[in-house]
């Protein structure tokens, strides 16, 4: 194998990780979703960046930021529509400004379509920096913030209730959920960033038991959805993104059965 | 000097143009045992979200321990809210995820501890001693998803007083129970009441619920006060009648009070 590869592994490690460790979070508030509504932004700002001539690193992390601060304001029992109900408007809106902007672009278009499959086999070394930087961020954001995101987890409106600084943590979380997904969008692909959120993380809250071993787990099943899934593309010459998004959600499958064969919740 | 008073003056809350609570002049003073009690969408629930903040009303002023909520931003709301105890119904609360017993009532520890202050060994102790005394020692390290219904709330009570409120609020804590884990959650709950004099916020459908120790009730009808004051004088047949709209009768047994359908 190259030693070219090995950066190309390195990287997918680092992804599948940082996007599994977000998915633990994502997908146990209820809301898989906001990783496609947040990465769809993120691609939309990248796009209409290429367009407009200007820097196309600053748009993907300013429109995700501006996406997750919109989302914020979707208070749970506040609000007259419910949360995945706006993730869902929000999505469709991204979409059409995403066809939108490939539409009125002229000339070639494959950087733009490579936003949504990703381009892993392209990855510079700056990239590989730039995710761990972001995937370690949030990491200590999860350590700092441990004992709020749990009662996060739980029940927002217990949060909020009891005087957890709901607002102040979720909105910090969705800052950070903009940035890993926006950092991460060029290498994986708004696709395949859905799945590496939620099918690592579900698989994790299958058979895991206590918060710390679901945020282990799901951070190791992330981590191995991208490495295996690309020695699998290698070795068999498949397209990478396909059997990254084949394994995760095999693991997922796998850890269901475990947990049916196993028979029991505790 | 211990809080739990909570004032509300001219307060509606409003929905789709649609008024759903009006209270004209309420005060819930420090220690006491509120019942709140309602048909279906009288505003039992909104009352309460009202009481502690979470709903915002259209007019009128909350007041925790004088403090006003609207005026407060939500840092220092937040501050306020540390000593409340909140117990909603389960739709609110994710029962799925894999927390343990134990990680569920240290969640109590989290809103009296400062940001980025980790839980200690004191705080611990405290989660370890509600889960002795609600019982649940043998279920410590098994998951909240694993638990009976009976044992859940059990847990919901631990992480709330883990907190050591002034303040607790319950939604219809005994929902989707059997009448044997009916009867043990409200025991533990006027148990509570009678040992730190918190001040408790009670919503229940059903009458026979509000344990002896609950001396004040509230009757909510159609978003507003039907009747409020002593729970004897509340639960007369001609108050609940006029809220039901069925002919209502009042037993007492063992303290408690039965509402029976006479039509």
């Amino acid at each position: 194998m190259d030693s070219f590869f090995f950066l190309v592994i390195l990287a997918g490690a680092i992804a599948g990780a940082s996007t599994g460790l977000l998915g633990a979070y994502v997908v146990g508030m209820r809301m898989p979703f906001i990783g496609i509504c947040i990465s769809h932004s993120a691609m939309v700002g990248t796009i209409y960046s290429i367009l407009l001539g200007v820097n196309p690193v600053w748009g993907p992390v300013i429109f995700s930021a501006l996406s997750s601060m919109s989302l914020g304001m979707v208070r749970p029992g506040r609000s007259r529509i419910d949360a995945n109900v706006a993730l869902a408007i929000f999505f469709n809106l991204m979409l059409g400004l995403t066809f939108l902007g490939i539409g009125l672009m002229h000339g070639s278009r494959s950087e733009v379509l490579g936003l949504l499959w990703g381009s892993l086999l392209f990855v510079k070394k700056s990239s590989v920096v730039v995710i761990t930087i972001s995937g370690l961020v949030f990491a200590v954001f999860a350590a700092l913030f441990n004992k709020e995101l749990k009662v996060l987890l739980f029940s927002r409106t217990i949060a909020s209730a009891t005087g957890v600084h709901e607002s102040f943590v979720y909105c910090f979380f969705l800052a950070l959920c903009g940035l890993i997904l926006a950092v991460n969008l060029p290498l994986v692909g708004g696709l395949m960033i859905f799945s590496l959120i939620t099918c690592p993380a579900a698989a994790a809250y299958q058979i895991c038991k206590g918060h710390r071993s679901v945020i282990v787990m799901a951070t190791v099943f992330g981590m191995a959805s991208a490495v295996i899934g690309f020695l699998v593309s290698y070795y068999l010459d498949l397209p990478t993104g396909a059997c990254i998004v084949i394994v995760s959600a095999t693991i997922f499958a796998v850890s269901a059965l475990y947990r049916t064969f196993r028979g029991q919740w505790s | 000097m211990m809080g739990g008073h909570i004032s509300l003056s001219s307060v509606e809350v409003r929905l789709s143009g649609r008024s759903i609570l009006a209270v004209k002049d309420m005060q819930i003073r420090q220690g006491e045992f509120v019942g709140i009690i309602g048909t279906n969408g009288a505003g039992k629930t909104t009352f309460l979200k009202v009481c502690c903040g979470l709903i915002k009303p259209a007019r009128g002023i909350v007041k925790l321990d004088g403090r006003d909520m609207a005026g407060l931003n939500a840092w220092s709301k937040a501050n306020v809210r540390k000593h409340i105890g909140y117990i909603p119904q389960a739709a609110e609360y994710n029962a799925e995820l894999p927390f343990t017993l134990r990680e569920l009532v240290s969640m109590g520890r989290a809103s009296v501890k400062p940001l980025l202050s980790p839980l200690n060994r004191v705080d611990y102790e405290i989660v370890d001693n509600w889960i002795d005394r609600l019982d649940l020692s043998e279920r410590r390290s098994q998951t909240f998803r694993s638990l009976s219904g009976g044992e859940q709330q059990k847990a919901l009570i631990a992480r709330a007083m883990a907190q050591d409120p002034e303040i607790l609020m319950l939604d219809e804590p005994c929902s989707n129970l059997d009448f044997n884990w009916k009867y043990q959650i409200t025991e533990i709950i006027e148990q509570l009441h009678s040992e730190s004099k918190i001040t408790i916020l009670m919503v229940s459908h059903e009458t026979n619920l509000l344990p002896e120790g609950c001396k004040r009730a509230i009757l909510l009808h159609e978003g507003g006060i039907l009747a409020d004051g002593d729970i004897e004088d509340v639960l007369d047949p001609n108050s609940l009648e006029k809220a039901y709209r069925c002919r209502i009768d009042v037993l007492k047994l063992a303290g408690r009070r039965y509402t029976v359908n006479k039509s």
